[in-house]
């Protein structure tokens, strides 16, 4: 039986099976092959210090440019005394990082918490990608504790991450930052 | 991004594949009820994992699911005779009951006990619902029987259809959890599908097409929330839930039944694509009915006589470009599950995960594929039963809820994410 006989109809004219080909795994040998996308660059801020020890596991691997920050203070922000240069910031290796020369340019910003702590930084950061238009993600570690401690971990980024994730355990880290070719 | 070694692990199913022996894990959908519509029935070929096999129904009713080979002479059992409490290949004669043991060498002096040397593989075949169900795992970790509620409702409230996908599983499920193309792919059918047309909730997502998602780990899989906003600063929450390892749940609209699927692998480059429709607490109407017969909401049409779908590649799904500029449909491509089945085979037979660009928006399928990449590999290295099985995970609802802000969904709305029997369900 012809297929396209038996549902041709003037009306939705087939395109005689075009798809059929296209969609073989020999027309897939000449998908063509090139970097189809430029290196994102991309800000993970750890934001109390067990999102921090999280992150340290990670940092060491091959990154696209991925740059990894903790906040330098466990003391309370205020955000709206806190300007994006006043939050302070710390590299990897202890020197001082400064959130608008990070965020200058980032495609994606991750924010990493394991408690409520830090919604004060949270909103300055926050609020830095969204008067530039970079894309904010919160990731609440920890999803297997208590749901009080996690609702507090989620309402303190709620505000402020175009996605949220609630993660059971560490390693997703890795596995959401690779999967954004961070 | 998806390196190429993990694609592999999560696309592979057949027999000794990390996948592959986690499916074996499950209690999978194998055949409508109504393919074997009576006793001594004619049988019916199923691939499922990348394995041919034979479904037949004895004459004392009794299902069966085994090797579509037989053992003699490897003839296909399709051609075989159902009859008198089992299935003779008509080569030679040599029959076989529902779990594949060998019944009869007729060339043999039946006092020989050749037979009982000679058996199949099978597998058990049980009736729940519309649906055959199969375990192709080892008995001793056989899981509890399935208890999905669109399986365990009334027959009247409950309506089963499956189609052919031609793609790997994956990449099909992944459409299931992939709440951030309905604004697009399917915006068009909102408005004029009998299964969704009408709800308030559809105005929301209408006024917000760019909604903020949630993704929030289950004991059997996921919710993936997507919140859009309402009115008096309020979102709308919409929940889709995943349960390990491919199903899925449609967030409800107005009155509509609810919707959901199940991915099944046939092999490495089709799947089967089971779709569901259930009331909680009511009879589906006649028109209701109707409509999924008639292919709407999450079905499809058919070439008669066949699971393949109307629209197929084949005849490029029927595309529609004047339907598509009238603005009656966002691609092209008349009826929801048609409309994603033709892009997710457009990627190919097993889709180049290594170049694809994921954004933060696609949480839910990076966390999906995280999850089932731990728990192939926790089986595969520890022997670590996958989530899912248990029955008290099978226990989940879609939702859809308006909400205050500061409430999250997972716990605000933990009562409309669990089956409630006799309770409907939470939707806008």
């Amino acid at each position: 039986m012809d297929l396209r006989e038996l549902f041709f109809d003037p009306n939705h004219p087939t395109l005689l099976g075009s798809c059929a080909r296209a969609a073989t795994a020999e027309e897939a040998r000449f998908r063509v092959q090139y970097p189809n996308s430029r290196t994102r660059a991309s800000r993970i801020f750890a934001l109390d210090p067990a999102a921090a020890e999280a992150m340290y596991k990670i940092t060491e691997a091959p990154w696209n440019g991925a740059h990894f920050l903790t906040l330098a203070t466990q003391e309370a922000i205020d955000p709206e005394k806190t300007n994006a240069s006043d939050l302070p910031l710390s590299h990897p290796d202890g020197s001082p990082a400064r959130l608008d020369d990070e965020i200058d340019g980032a495609d994606v910003v991750v924010l990493l918490a394991t408690d409520g702590n830090a919604e004060g930084a949270a909103e300055v950061i926050a609020r830095e990608c969204f008067h530039r238009n970079i894309m904010c993600a919160g990731l609440a570690l920890g999803g297997s504790a208590p749901q009080a401690k996690v609702d507090r971990v989620v309402n303190s980024m709620r505000r402020f991450a175009r996605v949220l994730v609630v993660a059971n355990d560490d390693d997703y880290i890795p596995a959401m930052l690779t999967a954004l070719r961070a | 991004m998806l390196r190429k070694e993990i694609n592999d692990l999560l696309t592979q199913t057949d027999t000794g594949t990390p996948m592959g022996d986690m499916f074996r894990q499950y209690w999978i959908p194998a055949l409508l009820a109504k393919e074997l519509p009576e006793d001594d029935c004619p049988p019916v070929r199923v691939k499922l994992l990348g394995e041919r096999l034979i479904a037949f129904r004895d004459s004392k009713g009794r299902y069966g699911l085994i090797d579509e080979f037989c053992a003699h002479r490897g003839a296909s059992l399709w051609f075989g005779r159902n009859e008198e409490g089992g299935l003779r290949c008509p080569y030679h004669g040599w029959k076989f009951d529902y779990t594949g043991q060998c019944i009869e060498v007729p060339s043999e002096p039946e006092e020989s006990g050749f037979c009982e040397k000679i058996k199949l593989r099978g597998y058990p075949l049980i009736k729940i619902g519309d649906v055959l169900w199969t375990h192709m795992g080892d008995k001793e970790n056989r899981p509890p029987e399935p208890e999905w509620e669109f399986a365990k409702v009334p027959p009247e409230q409950t309506y089963t259809s499956k189609r052919w996908q031609e793609c790997n599983w994956l990449q099909a499920m992944e459409g299931g959890i992939d709440s951030s193309h309905v604004s697009f792919l399917h915006s068009g059918s909102l408005a004029s599908d009998p299964l969704f047309k009408g709800a308030k909730g559809n105005q929301y997502n209408q006024n917000d097409k760019k909604p903020v998602f949630e993704v929030v780990e289950s004991d059997g899989g996921l919710y993936i929330g997507a919140r859009r906003m309402a009115e008096n600063d309020q979102y709308y929450w919409r929940i889709t839930p995943w349960v390990m390892p491919s199903f899925t749940m449609v967030p409800p609209r107005g009155d509509h039944p609810v919707h959901g699927h199940f991915w099944i692998p046939i092999d490495d480059v089709n799947c089967w694509a089971w779709s569901f429709d259930y009331h909680p607490t009511r009879a589906l109407t006649k028109e209701e009915r109707q409509a999924m017969m008639d292919g709407y909401g999450v079905h499809n049409q058919y070439v008669p006589g066949t699971f393949r779908p109307r629209q197929n590649k084949d005849n490029d799904y029927l595309m529609d470009r004047e339907a598509q500029k009238r603005g009656e449909s966002y691609s092209g491509i008349w009826g929801i599950a048609m409309q994603d089945a033709s892009l997710q085979e457009s990627m190919g037979p097993i889709v180049d995960r290594t170049k694809e660009n994921l954004v933060s928006t696609d949480n839910g399928i990076i966390m999906a594929r995280h999850r089932l990449r731990k728990a192939a590999v926790a089986l595969r290295d520890k022997g670590v039963m996958p989530p899912g099985r248990d029955t008290a995970h099978q226990q989940v609802r879609s939702a859809a809820k308006v909400l205050p802000q500061d409430q999250p969904f997972k716990e605000a709305m933990k009562e409309d994410l669990t089956v409630r029997p006799g309770v409907k369900q939470t939707s806008v």
